[in-house]
């Protein structure tokens, strides 16, 4: 056989050869569809993702599902933020499922939120606090350092349990990066006019969005975290309200209730409803996308509550 | 003074020797064929954490919780003999549960009303069988339907259903073992079943004046109480979830006695079928949820025991006992609105057969209204109608205030 007859033929062997040993997509399983996407993003088709939590859900309510369990027990990779975000349904769900290759501590459990510099660490631990998180914070979802945070500690547990494709996840985590600085360049320069602007949120959910922006956060309509709104707590916000012209009013897709309009109605501040998740709204399909939402929408509220220039001083005697 | 010295040193050595033993979990000294406890680390100061080396702190405490359920009630009888107010606590629970190793952990919750303090669960869970195999050991509450599993401060309503009252006693809990398992349909369907073999399943009666169920303490292998459950719960549409579930107790050998007489008949037996289906629910925000559910439950065999006054001279120490050996059928329904997170709406109904000779009937609806101030503790409003060829009809209005402490939970409600 001719040296080039040899070649043919080894390269259509080949290439019937490649599917039996093309390797099926890693199955992960993410809890919140920020985290969905950004794992899409950095495993592009060598992974498939399962998302447990709807956009427009409150993470901290999700009902568990037969879908969820079944996901669970055939993932070769759980990510997950962390922080007790997703305590109500995702210990259970570990508990049953009975994957040992995603329980915590194992290569394929991933706590995306760890290592994040949390705000309102609680310094004791006391109901009186409401439903508090022993660990802190735990929306990093919203905070506009958070995707890339995320992303790294996705892309470490990527590659711990595929070290094969190690190279592909860091090149798409390279270019998930850099879309990142051009996604946070945009917001720098959107927010950069709401420095010392003042919102009122629902639920502590915008907290690490307004530090990074520059905004007070005068207080939220949840007198304490999961603790629902007293007719005491709602007339004291009006007064701050009152008392800060120029506030916004921020709730969640799963907030945007009879709390928040009241409060709207009383103050006549403008009431804006965010996405807290991805695919929260309709043009929030990434995270980039839904962040971009935010940042506009939030902008478009502030520039139209903006508080009246005070006159200028009437010249003497005039 | 270096000698003295020297045998304060070894006085001081030989008294630390015992002093370090006794800091461990086994006593400072031991006595032949004593029971050996866990050994401490074979360096304990290799690292600070002292876990189960000492008998009095342990890094791996377990989880602890406690409940405490309280209601004021208001009930009317048409007999009126038992009309007025009344406020108690239903029920002070306290809890404990932990891994004891990677494949099992262990838990216990006690109960205690006005009068008693009661074990309602002590169980092991092991796991290390592989697959989704669990196998339950000690007292706990029985696989049978969707509302016997659930401890009563639990329950949407205050009480548990009438026809599961009746037929299962108040509470299903037994001494034995279950083995159950899951596996997946497609990827939205589970199937689950369980299998468990018990001391006794039968209710207690604490009147002296009715006939007791009792069951021996040694028995063959055939004449173990069972229970067998198979359920499947799948998705439907994007926001709903099917479960059905089938449901078996069976009490295969037993007696009734009754007390003031010395009256027994041996050689009993009944079994009670159950069908449960439930659906559920929810908005796009999950916190808006729509529950609607049902369970059909049919008992069969020896079901009850009527006292027969002999000679018609009210002296129940010469009573007899007439056993009821037929089948009686119960049903519940309810439907259940959760406006948001916090508040709760529904209605339930159960009609029974009870279980006397003639096969009287009742029936018991229930209308409430939860609203759940945080995740640790609620206040449910609560209007009750019962009647009964039986009883007095009654009507009941009570508030029920109940507050969870520390980490609480049962686990899964299959």
């Amino acid at each position: 056989m001719s040296a080039p007859r040899s070649a043919l033929l080894a390269a259509a062997l080949l290439a019937l050869a490649g599917p039996l040993f093309a390797r099926e997509p890693l199955k992960v399983v993410a809890t919140l569809p920020d985290l969905a996407d950004l794992t899409q993003s950095i495993g592009g088709e060598r992974v498939t993702v399962t998302t447990l939590c709807k956009g427009s859900e409150n993470p901290h309510f999700v009902t568990a599902k037969p879908s969820h369990l079944v996901a669970l027990s055939r993932a070769e990779l759980f990510v997950q933020v962390g922080l007790s975000l997703e305590s109500a349904f995702v210990p259970g769900l570990l508990e049953q499922c009975r994957n040992p290759r995603i329980q915590p501590g194992a290569p394929g459990f991933v706590s995306a939120g760890q290592g994040w510099t949390a705000l309102d660490v609680p310094a004791q631990l006391d109901r009186r606090e409401g439903d508090i998180h022993p660990e802190g914070n735990p929306h990093v979802n919203l905070a506009p350092g958070g995707g890339r945070h995320l992303a790294a500690r996705i892309l470490a547990g990527l590659c711990r349990v595929d070290p094969a494709s190690k190279p592909d996840y860091e090149q798409r985590h390279a270019a998930l990066l850099l879309r990142l600085d051009e996604a946070e360049a945009r917001w720098k320069a959107l927010a950069a006019g709401w420095k010392g602007r003042t919102l009122v949120v629902y639920h502590k959910e915008y907290d690490y969005l307004a530090a990074a922006s520059g905004l007070t956060i005068l207080g939220s309509i949840e007198p304490k975290p999961g603790i629902a709104p007293t007719p005491g707590h709602i007339a004291q916000l009006v007064a701050q309200v009152r008392a800060h012209p120029g506030t916004v009013l921020v709730s969640a897709v799963w907030s945007f209730d009879k709390h928040a309009r009241e409060l709207a109605a009383q103050t006549g501040a403008p009431l804006v409803e965010l996405p807290n998740m991805v695919k929260g709204l309709p043009g929030t399909d990434t995270w980039i996308a839904m962040m971009d939402f935010v940042h506009q929408r939030l902008d478009a509220a502030l520039r139209s509550a903006a508080p009246a220039p005070k006159a200028p001083p009437s010249p003497a005697g005039g | 003074m270096a000698r003295s010295r020297t045998a304060l040193l070894v006085l001081l050595a030989l008294l630390a020797a015992p002093a370090r033993a006794g800091a461990a979990q086994d006593s400072p000294f031991r006595t032949p064929g004593m029971p050996r406890a866990p050994q401490p680390a074979a360096n304990p100061d290799a690292h600070q954490d002292p876990s189960q080396t000492s008998r009095f702190d342990s890094s791996f405490n377990p989880a602890f919780s406690f409940v405490v359920d309280t209601a004021l009630d208001h009930t009317s009888t048409d007999g009126g003999a038992e009309d007025g107010f009344d406020a108690r606590l239903r029920v002070l629970e306290f809890s404990a549960q932990a891994w004891v190793d990677p494949t099992a952990w262990a838990y216990f919750s006690a109960a205690a009303d006005e009068d008693v303090v009661e074990i309602e669960e002590a169980a092991i869970h092991y796991t290390g069988l592989g697959g989704t195999s669990t196998l339950r050991a000690g007292r706990f509450f029985n696989d049978f339907g969707k509302q016997m599993q659930t401890h009563v401060h639990e329950l949407r309503t205050l009480e548990r259903p009438l026809v599961l009252r009746t037929y299962l006693g108040d509470e299903l809990a037994g001494d034995g073992l279950q083995w159950d398992a899951w596996a997946a349909s497609g990827d939205a369907t589970v199937v689950r079943w369980s299998l468990g073999a018990f001391r006794s399943l039968l209710g207690e009666s604490e009147d002296e004046d009715l006939p007791a169920a009792v069951v021996a303490e040694r028995k063959d292998a055939e004449d173990m109480h069972l229970t067998a459950r198979l359920t499947g719960f799948t998705e439907v549409g994007a926001a709903g979830v099917l479960q059905a579930g089938l449901s078996l107790r069976a009490a295969p050998d037993y007696a009734f006695t009754y007390a003031p007489s010395g009256d027994t008949v041996e050689g009993l037996e009944n079994t009670v079928f159950g069908l449960d289906l439930t659906y559920g629910w929810n908005d796009a925000s999950g916190l808006t949820r729509w529950t609607l559910g049902g369970e059909l439950l049919q008992i069969r065999g020896d079901v009850g025991a009527d006292v027969t006054d002999v000679g018609g001279d009210g002296d129940p120490t010469n009573d007899t006992l007439a056993i009821v050996d037929d089948d009686r059928s119960g049903w519940l329904a309810f439907a259940d609105y959760a406006l948001d997170a916090r508040t709760n709406v529904g209605a339930q109904y159960s009609a029974v057969e009870l279980l006397d000779g003639a096969g009287s009937r009742a029936g018991e609806l229930e209308l409430y209204y939860t609203l759940q101030f945080s995740e640790f503790h609620r206040l449910r409003f609560v209007a009750s109608s019962y009647e009964s060829d039986l009883d007095d009809d009654s009507l009941r209005f009570a508030i029920q205030y109940t507050a969870l402490v520390g980490a609480h939970g049962h686990g899964v409600n299959w």
